[in-house]
């Protein structure tokens, strides 16, 4: 018993010394700067001053209409982002699902490679064809006579979620494709047996059996998109697009610290967004956990 | 419920990494910056950021005929692009290098952060007087010295002679000329435009307020004033929100890949910029040698009028411990025949030399070929001096221009438009002071 514990010791000491420096200190000196405000006095040229300030930065953060609309923005981004990712990737899951071997393994590697490019190479290039004397595909939508300003504030959010999807669409297929693999083969002879087309399968056979793997994507996705950043900022960067620098609150906390030097209310606004994170974790956590629960409890 | 446990905490770590990017950001600087200092023999190490064009060439040059002081140039991406959070995270965490360059527009928020030293005892009196008075101006805050100024950017507007001799278009003197001369070119060429309003750069806009006879920033005793919707401003805002309306001007990102693409294809042939443009066309479009010429920017009355369009400082910072040598190679950077030719000599810069004495020095040194052997020089030497004296910076400037990119980025056809852009980077300064404790009317 005594050995298990040493091992057990042991082999845990690694993960929490970086636990410890990269999350636990981290997290408690931004706890620790967003209780600070740097004052300064007469114009201001006289230098700063560090003054604690208590939950002033929290209070500016909230009391800042920039900070919530970024909210307002991800609430956005969801209602359009996951229903589309979700009907994409499940759609695109059932195709290769009964389609010929040989096909499958060639779209399933097409369909998940543009997951293997990073996030800012992938916001980069499509700025690139979002941009309307450079891309081919606005001037060919042009030319069809349809007129779509990709940079605008109706075409921002679109063009963000459209950037979104064509990371994730093929990582979320290659779940659900899985979850698709490991339904029993005889239930589905059953039904072909009872005489269910393909449609009939796929929707009420097949669709059911994965409503777990659709919840938890679809979870994930709602936790993952509150660290939204990287492609919006490089819609901001550079382009003049209706993708202000505090689009997101990740984005707000970014400008916060180095566009306008106040690292305090940065502090803040991360902490705010961490705990909305880590409520919406605790969250999905209990109902995911219920569910399991549940299921356990019928079968 | 282990498993759900660690997703639980992935999802932390996944914000707590936003976290840490905050909070360890600037560990890319350079940590030999200070740890050098003073070796008893041998010469002294500075290290130098900077973007300017030519900054390499001016920094062998100081190497080659100097001894003493030895410094290692690093460059950094312009300052709005990301340069100022390096910098700024540089000195939180206390590795930044001696020196620095800062424009004029940022020059006071660095030192209201208290980023920089004061060099009033190595930078004299006497250095000063060689310089165009406003921007020893630019550069004197609270009653002291904090940076060397290097260039002035009086504005100018460039154009394709070979189009405008094509469309049979006369160069404006006048705004309403410009404006005329715009619909010329569309009905010449319905893709061409005459100029380009830049959403993403405040900074173009507030050259044209400035030229105007505005002034967003007044310091007044212990208390700003700001005032970015005054009668001047409200002018150009209503001006180019017409241009914009009637479609006679390109909307594109500023030295973006649709702005040189335009500018090569011959769609926009003209630029409403500064001195240093000359050396930026020549270095971007060497193909077109030969079609570009300059002329004085536009004014409202005919008469010469401009205003400032960046213009480059080197600023010493806080913990820099050697102070004396970086005034001694910043001045020689700004002062000296030896450190202006080498800056031009390289072909990519026209800078426009803050010390009199100097300019015929970099008139010669620029090869005006490209200009068809037009004096640029004499060009900018009358706008220069036609720059109004009213204009000073605030110390919020990363928040104003912020917040105005931002509202340019929203500007649509019957949507808010560039006063209702201008009114909430009035708001958000004013909110901005206020926070910092400092006394605000406006």
């Amino acid at each position: 018993m005594k050995a298990r514990t040493r091992a057990a010791t042991i082999l845990l000491t690694p993960f929490f010394l970086l636990f410890t420096v990269v999350m636990v200190v981290p997290i408690g000196y931004a706890v620790w700067l967003s209780l600070f405000t740097e004052k300064q006095s007469g114009l201001g040229f006289g230098g700063t001053e560090t003054v604690f300030t208590g939950l002033d930065n929290y209070t500016a953060a909230l009391g800042d209409r920039a900070f919530r609309e970024g909210f307002g923005v991800l609430l956005g981004y969801c209602l359009l982002y996951i229903p589309l990712l979700l009907a994409g990737a499940l759609g695109l899951a059932l195709l290769l699902d009964s389609a010929l071997a040989r096909a499958r393994r060639f779209f399933q590697l097409a369909l998940f490679l543009p997951h293997a490019v990073p996030g800012i190479i992938a916001a980069l290039i499509w700025v690139y064809l979002y941009t309307p004397q450079l891309s081919p595909v606005v001037q060919a939508m042009e030319a069809g006579g349809i007129g779509f300003d990709f940079f605008s504030p109706e075409g921002a959010l679109p063009s963000v979620v459209n950037i979104a999807l064509w990371e994730w669409l093929g990582y979320n297929m290659v779940i659900f494709y899985a979850a698709l693999q490991a339904i029993d083969r005889s239930v589905l002879e059953a039904a072909t047996v009872d005489g269910a087309g393909a449609w009939r399968i796929a929707f009420s056979v097949k669709v059911p059996l994965v409503k777990a793997s659709l919840a938890m994507v679809a979870l994930f996705t709602i936790i993952g998109s509150l660290q939204l950043f990287t492609e919006p900022l490089i819609l901001n960067k550079g382009t003049g697009s209706a993708v202000t620098s505090t689009w997101t609150p990740n984005m707000y906390a970014y400008t916060a610290a180095f566009d306008r030097n106040d690292y305090g209310l940065a502090a803040a606004a991360s902490v705010l967004l961490a705990l909305t994170a880590a409520l919406l974790s605790f969250a999905v956590t209990r109902m995911t956990g219920r569910r399991k629960a549940g299921k356990e409890r019928t079968a | 419920m282990t498993r759900s446990w660690s997703r639980t905490s992935r999802v932390i770590a996944g914000t707590a990494t936003a976290l840490a990017v905050l909070t360890a950001c600037g560990g890319s600087g350079d940590d030999t910056a200070n740890s050098t200092a003073k070796k008893p023999n041998g010469p002294v190490t500075l290290t130098f950021w900077g973007w300017a064009k030519g900054s390499k060439d001016v920094v062998d040059a100081f190497n080659a005929s100097h001894t003493d002081i030895q410094v290692k140039f690093e460059e950094i991406p312009s300052g709005t692009a990301g340069g100022y959070a390096k910098i700024s995270n540089a000195v939180k965490a206390g590795n930044a290098p001696d020196l620095v360059s800062i424009e004029y527009s940022s020059l006071p928020e660095f030192v209201s952060s208290g980023a920089l030293q004061d060099i009033g005892g190595e930078f004299t009196e006497a250095d000063r007087a060689k310089l165009l008075p406003q921007t020893v101006e630019l550069t004197t805050l609270g009653g002291k010295s904090w940076a060397v100024p290097f260039d002035a950017a009086p504005q100018a507007f460039f154009y394709r002679k070979d189009l405008f001799a094509k469309y049979k278009l006369q160069v404006p003197t006048t705004w309403d000329e410009f404006k005329k001369a715009a619909e010329q070119v569309r009905k010449a060429d319905a893709k061409a435009r005459i100029a380009t309003f830049f959403p993403d750069d405040p900074t173009t806009f507030e050259a044209m307020a400035w030229q105007a006879g505005a002034q967003w920033f007044k310091a007044e005793n212990d208390t700003w004033k700001i005032d970015t919707t005054d009668a001047a401003t409200t002018k150009v805002a209503g001006y180019w929100q017409g241009l914009l309306d009637a479609g006679l001007v390109h909307k594109n990102a500023s030295f973006s890949p649709e702005w040189t693409g335009s500018l090569k294809n011959g769609t926009t042939i003209g630029y409403l910029g500064a001195s240093w443009g000359a050396g930026v066309l020549k270095g971007t479009l060497p193909e077109q040698d030969g079609k570009w010429g300059v002329a004085p920017m536009p004014s409202w009355d005919g008469k010469p009028a401009s205003g400032m369009l960046g213009g480059t400082s080197f600023a010493v910072t806080k913990d820099s411990k050697q102070r004396a040598a970086a005034v001694t190679f910043a001045e020689w950077m700004s002062t000296t025949e030896a450190g202006v030719k080498a800056r031009i000599a390289s072909g990519t810069s026209s800078a426009f030399p803050a010390a009199t004495a100097l300019r015929p020095v970099a008139k010669k040194a620029f090869d005006a070929s490209y200009y068809g052997g037009q004096d640029i020089y004499a060009l900018f030497e009358a706008a220069g001096a036609s720059i109004s004296p009213n204009w000073a910076w605030g110390p919020t400037t990363g928040t104003t221009n912020t917040t105005i990119k931002d509202h340019f980025g929203k500007i649509t056809q019957d949507g808010p438009g560039i006063a209702d852009a201008v009114k909430a980077g009035h708001d958000a300064t004013v909110a901005e002071l206020t926070k910092r404790g400092l006394k605000v009317e406006g």
